[in-house]
């Protein structure tokens, strides 16, 4: 109940401009919001980007919370809210192979240096498939971000954020592949 | 909190002001769906059976039809907020208020005052269908617009309940004008305007609360 009261202020501050008080909000509401995630997409980082979606999305919707009311349930409302478009999105439109052998990888001169092409597709079968899908759509494909996030109905944010996530967790990998 | 996610938020931080609640977001509707109400009767006519009706049957009756419009509306704004969205029961229990207060209030009509339909049959329907929908337009556009303001989790559950509201509100002033008490009239053409428009909302709000077009 006092942790419920905390979090109220909390929104409130942050709603009247104090930004850093989304740091305590985050530390409070991420595992709950990941635990109530994980059931529904079955794999951990795919809870990962769906909880950092839900944040910013609470954070574009944070004139909506009404600090009368409980944060909890608006936070998971906005949680349930974030996987059943995402859900929706995956369901219609397939948006990058998950076939990576098949991708005709544009690797330069001065990058085969760095790691060899099979590696790279090797490498990309590995990660998430969501940061996969940004991954290929934005830097093999060459989709903006913008369109990126008009295609799969995410925010440009999101599709940025997947994408980084996506290209640390291949560097990481090949990183990994290079030092064996 | 990630880096990345920090930065992404700050990019476009500002105060923000809370959203009202659904009543008072309601009320700035009210002003337009008065004009609603009161469009037909005025540019029209009062229909012809209104001295056997009395005040009540005419004018006490659309208000009644009018305020169960309103409440449809702020129904609406609430289930666009949220964590605050109604249950499922409480959804059928809204879909059922349009059709049993346009059938009570049909049904008391003809009973008070019973006057069918001689000739046109459907050139009247179709007047009374055309123009009942066609004044519910501008109110289903002004709440959906203020709907898509919160963040509306299921827009086209409060799209509906948002056109459902709308269509009573302006069919309770084409029942002013309209001449005819006919069940088979009202059940059809008037009932088929006020569904019509919760369909138009739902479509609307869905349209206007996509990603990239929310209204902030």
């Amino acid at each position: 109940m006092a942790d419920d009261q905390r979090l109220r202020d909390l929104m409130r501050e942050y709603q009247s401009g104090r930004f850093d008080a989304f740091d305590d909000i985050y530390a409070s509401l991420a595992p709950t919001l990941r635990r109530y995630l994980l059931p529904q997409a079955r794999d951990a980082v795919k809870a990962d980007d769906l909880v950092q979606e839900t944040f910013l999305q609470i954070h574009r919707a944070r004139h909506t919370f009404d600090p009368a009311y409980p944060l909890l349930p608006w936070a998971v409302a906005i949680a349930r809210h974030v996987w059943l478009m995402d859900r929706r999105n995956q369901s219609r439109r397939p948006w990058a192979p998950d076939d990576v052998t098949e991708i005709e990888l544009p690797v330069r001169a001065e990058a085969a240096v760095l790691a060899e092409r099979d590696a790279v597709r090797r490498a990309l079968g590995q990660i998430a498939p969501a940061r996969r899908a940004a991954v290929i759509q934005h830097h093999v494909l060459g989709f903006s971000f913008r369109e990126i996030a008009s295609r799969t109905r995410i925010a440009e944010t999101a599709a940025k954020l997947r994408s980084s996530r996506g290209i640390a967790e291949l560097r990481a990998i090949l990183k990994g592949q290079g030092s064996k | 909190m990630p880096a990345a996610l920090r930065a992404q938020l700050a990019e476009d931080f500002a105060p923000v002001r809370t959203l009202a609640s659904p009543w008072r977001r309601a009320l700035l509707v009210l002003p337009l769906a008065l004009v609603a109400l009161l469009a037909a009767p005025v540019y029209f006519d009062v229909r012809p059976g209104h001295a056997r009706l009395g005040w009540l049957g005419v004018w006490g009756l659309s208000l009644a039809q009018f305020a169960i419009g309103f409440l449809m509306v702020v129904a609406a704004m609430r289930e666009s907020v949220p964590g605050r969205s109604w249950s499922r029961r409480a959804i059928a229990a809204w879909s059922a208020v349009p059709i049993a207060a346009v059938t009570a209030i049909t049904l008391w009509s003809w009973y008070a005052s019973p006057i069918g339909i001689r000739a046109g049959w459907w050139t009247l329907a179709g007047m009374c269908f055309a123009g009942s929908a066609a004044t519910a337009l501008p109110v289903v556009a002004l709440s959906a617009i203020l709907s898509a303001r919160a963040y509306p989790t299921r827009p086209a559950i409060a799209g509906a309940l948002l056109g459902a509201g709308s269509g009573l509100c302006a069919d309770a002033g084409w029942r002013v004008f309209c001449h005819f008490s006919e069940p088979a009239h009202v059940l059809s053409a008037h009932l088929a305007a006020v569904l019509c428009s919760a369909a138009i909302g739902a479509l609307a709000a869905v349209c206007v609360s996509r990603p990239g077009t929310r209204v902030r």
